[in-house]
């Protein structure tokens, strides 16, 4: 009953969106807008969010929404041009895509293959807003039971399994991302006491650091930096005829989108991992799964479509703990709640309660988002791709100036550009070093809820720490904390291993006796 | 980065961050833990230095962590072998680094602040596109040092308060000293490429979008979105003017 209800209000509030124009003309510039923040390589989602949230600060929050989960739909979407086309990912969300869709390109068949990622992405984006009013509601309802206990631990566990998964080089370099982005939480004056914490005396502090600036700073200059110091140019851009849906390639690759639509939804509900991991999990997936593996990273269609189907439907996964815990579930997501946040929204638990139309609704947009794409995508995908002929020293300064100018007016603070810069170059150092950036940026956000939860349930249980361990939801949070902490540990690994090992050769004894 | 020198930087980071908690922690304990902060009576759970002091020693376990690793694996070893004072020179990726960050901090720190916002984005967006896009090194050099003299005298004006001074006389009087060294930049660029075809393009490109990217942002902020620009002098003042006179 209550699934059929919010379908209801959902198909309730695709019509009230469509029948303000101004709607239908905010989701096509913003999906454009998106598409073209993906297909050049050193802008990204993210970033795109982060940008345009400066522009809806005055809009109200439905037609705000529009244009940041179009744009940010638009641009996971638009990765795969600069993937397919000059090999380079557009977005780090793409750069799976990359390994067979310029072997396509290069087989003359890069109209396909785009029509291809067009489809595979709109079906993506559609099963993740599925998933999107029909989990969240309900995850919403379980969490309505947490308490402070929980909530501390839920942003603790983000952060750690965000460091986790994010890290490319050390495990424990994310989790110390993660605990410096918690740090800056800290520099402000405490929610319970209002002591000042780390301002230095600088009343501009008082505050806390702005989520937004440093959002901005921490995608927005590493990636200027990197472009511009590095040298990374586009290449030249493969020719196409013209993009076809090719819906019976998409029909005959069913499974594999189904398949690539929930590792995608998965992968997007867990906090802070983003679309890339569930592009490269989805394409070994497929791999994995495939009677032609050898096709793989030859121009294999099967991997193209995977990968985008997951990136996008990883949008609608990202999206169910921002909306139902308050925790992003991806750096774009983490962006949204950010803009959420400005707007008077204040996603988790009770947002069913104080904005019960708002999940439905989101539910429409990124239904709405998803056709936009599709239809810019089929049109003008021809036009969009001369963006890639634009050298980065133009553009990238240009961004420079565009990051600067939102995070300004946000607040009117010019103290909010003194910050933005450090954090932005200290982020650059960080990723040279191999430290992921989005734990950081979760430990940011997560940080308020984790400080005030810890001492309001000390404070409920009189300084005792026994309700952790004595509360279901909380022990088996930190269980989980525990045992991803512990499994980095050598010995634990080679135990694991050694019971695997066991386990498995008794199976291959049975079967052989 | 290559693993060794990975390690290597691992090394330094361990370093800086076992610093950094007891940074933290030394910080934490002058907060009120038992004491009253307020006309409130403290204790040691709703202290606000438990959160931070929790952080702090997480930080201070990873950082060992961190350091052991950069040990084992050669990296302490790397950069003690490798250390000297000496000055090796800097490479071309380095004189890159230099220019982007002498772009971004002036512009942020110095010109934003003090200087129009139109001639601000002008200013930056000139240097950092021309001297990017030309893509050569002895270029890159002279540009970057002729920026770096400008800004330095701009510094000497702001931090001895002589721009004060003089803006008594005229208010815009920075605004066109800041136009001027726009202007002396293009010439001085100018002459360094007028006899290359292609980087005489690449500058005329610069400029234009130096030019057209203010013309279409400080509008759209200022008149669509209401919001005042961080500073409004020579420039923007005759925007206002035009505006309210066509309005």
């Amino acid at each position: 009953m209550f699934i059929f209800e919010q379908l209801y209000i959902f198909f309730q509030q695709i019509f009230i969106l469509i029948a303000n124009p101004i709607n239908v003309l905010i989701l096509f510039g913003s999906v454009l807008l998106g598409i073209i923040f993906g297909a050049m390589p050193g802008l990204t989602a993210t970033l795109g969010v982060g940008l345009l949230t400066t522009l809806t600060y005055g809009m109200d929050t439905s037609t705000s929404m529009v244009a940041l989960l179009a744009i940010y739909v638009g641009a996971i979407y638009g990765g795969s041009y600069a993937s397919i086309l000059i090999n380079i990912p557009g977005t780090a969300a793409a750069a799976a895509t990359a390994l067979d869709g310029y072997p396509l390109a290069c087989q003359g068949k890069a109209g396909k293959a785009l029509g291809l990622t067009t489809t595979a992405s709109a079906i993506g984006t559609f099963i993740g807003m599925l998933f999107v009013i029909t989990i969240a509601p309900l995850i919403s309802a379980f969490a309505l039971n947490f308490t402070s206990f929980e909530f501390f631990l839920l942003a603790f566990f983000g952060i750690i399994i965000s460091g986790t998964l994010t890290s490319q080089d050390l495990v424990y370099k994310g989790w110390i991302a993660g605990f410096l982005g918690l740090f800056l939480s800290c520099v402000g004056r405490d929610q319970l006491q209002f002591y000042p914490r780390f301002t230095f005396g600088l009343t501009e502090l008082d505050g806390g650091i702005n989520v937004v600036p440093v959002l901005i700073g921490a995608f927005g200059i590493p990636q200027i930096i990197q472009m511009l110091r590095d040298k990374i140019t586009s290449g030249e851009a493969k020719r196409f005829q013209r993009i076809l849906p090719e819906f019976t390639e998409i029909l005959h690759h069913f499974k594999d989108i189904i398949r690539s639509a929930l590792i995608g939804v998965g992968i997007g509900a867990i906090p802070g991992i983003g679309e890339d991991i569930a592009g490269w999990v989805s394409y070994g997936a497929a791999k994995n799964s495939s009677k032609h593996p050898e096709r793989f990273g030859k121009g294999e269609l099967s991997a193209v479509i995977s990968t985008e189907t997951a990136n996008n439907s990883c949008i609608g996964g990202a999206m169910i703990p921002l909306l139902s815990l308050g925790v992003p579930g991806s750096p774009p997501a983490a962006m949204l709640l950010g803009a959420l946040l400005l707007h008077g929204i204040q996603p988790g638990p009770m947002l069913i309660y104080d904005h019960p139309l708002f999940i439905p609704q989101v539910g429409a947009i990124l239904l709405l988002a998803s056709f936009a794409m599709w239809i810019t995508g089929m049109l003008l995908a021809k036009q969009v791709i001369k963006v890639l002929r634009i050298p980065p020293p133009v553009f990238m300064p240009v961004i420079a100036v565009l990051c600067v100018i939102g995070s300004y007016s946000l607040g009117l603070q010019i103290f909010n550009l003194y910050l933005m810069v450090p954090i932005g170059i200290l982020a650059y150092f960080l990723t040279e070093m191999e430290f992921p950036i989005a734990p950081l940026v979760i430990g940011v956000i997560l940080g308020p809820m984790a400080d005030a939860s810890l001492r309001r349930a000390l404070m409920v249980s009189k300084g005792s720490f026994l309700p952790f361990i004595t509360r279901p939801v909380s022990l088996i949070l930190i269980l989980v904390i525990l045992l991803m902490v512990v499994s980095q540990i050598p010995w634990f690994k080679i135990l694991t291993k050694r019971i695997l090992n066991r386990m498995f050769s008794r199976k291959i004894d049975k079967n052989i006796s | 980065m290559k693993k060794k020198e990975l390690r290597r930087a691992d090394f330094i980071t361990s370093i800086l961050l076992l610093l950094f908690s007891l940074w933290i922690i030394v910080e934490t304990l002058k907060m009120p833990m038992k004491d009253t902060f307020g006309g409130v009576q403290n204790v040691w759970y709703v202290s606000p230095a438990l959160f931070p002091l929790i952080i702090s020693i997480f930080i201070m376990i990873l950082g060992a962590v961190l350091f052991l690793h950069s040990i084992k694996t050669g990296g302490a070893k790397y950069f003690l072998d490798n250390f000297s004072l000496r000055y090796k020179g800097l490479s071309e990726k380095n004189i890159r680094f230099i220019g982007i960050l002498l772009a971004l901090l002036t512009f942020v720190y110095l010109d934003i602040p003090r200087i129009d916002f139109f001639i601000s984005v002008t200013l930056f967006l000139t240097y950092f596109i021309s001297v990017f896009y030309f893509d050569d090194k002895d270029l890159l050099k002279k540009l970057t040092l002729f920026y770096f003299i400008g800004s330095i005298i701009f510094i000497i004006l702001f931090v001895f308060d002589i721009s004060k001074i003089i803006n008594s006389y005229y208010g815009y009087f920075i605004d066109i000293l800041a136009l001027f060294f726009y202007l002396s930049y293009v010439i001085y660029s100018w002459r360094k490429v007028r006899n290359n075809q292609i980087y005489k393009k690449r500058l005329v490109l610069s400029l234009l979008v130096a030019i057209i990217t203010p013309l279409i942002l400080c509008p759209t902020f200022r008149y669509f979105l209401l919001v005042p620009l961080p500073k409004e002098g020579l420039i923007i003042q005759f925007m206002h003017n035009i505006y309210y006179f066509l309005k």
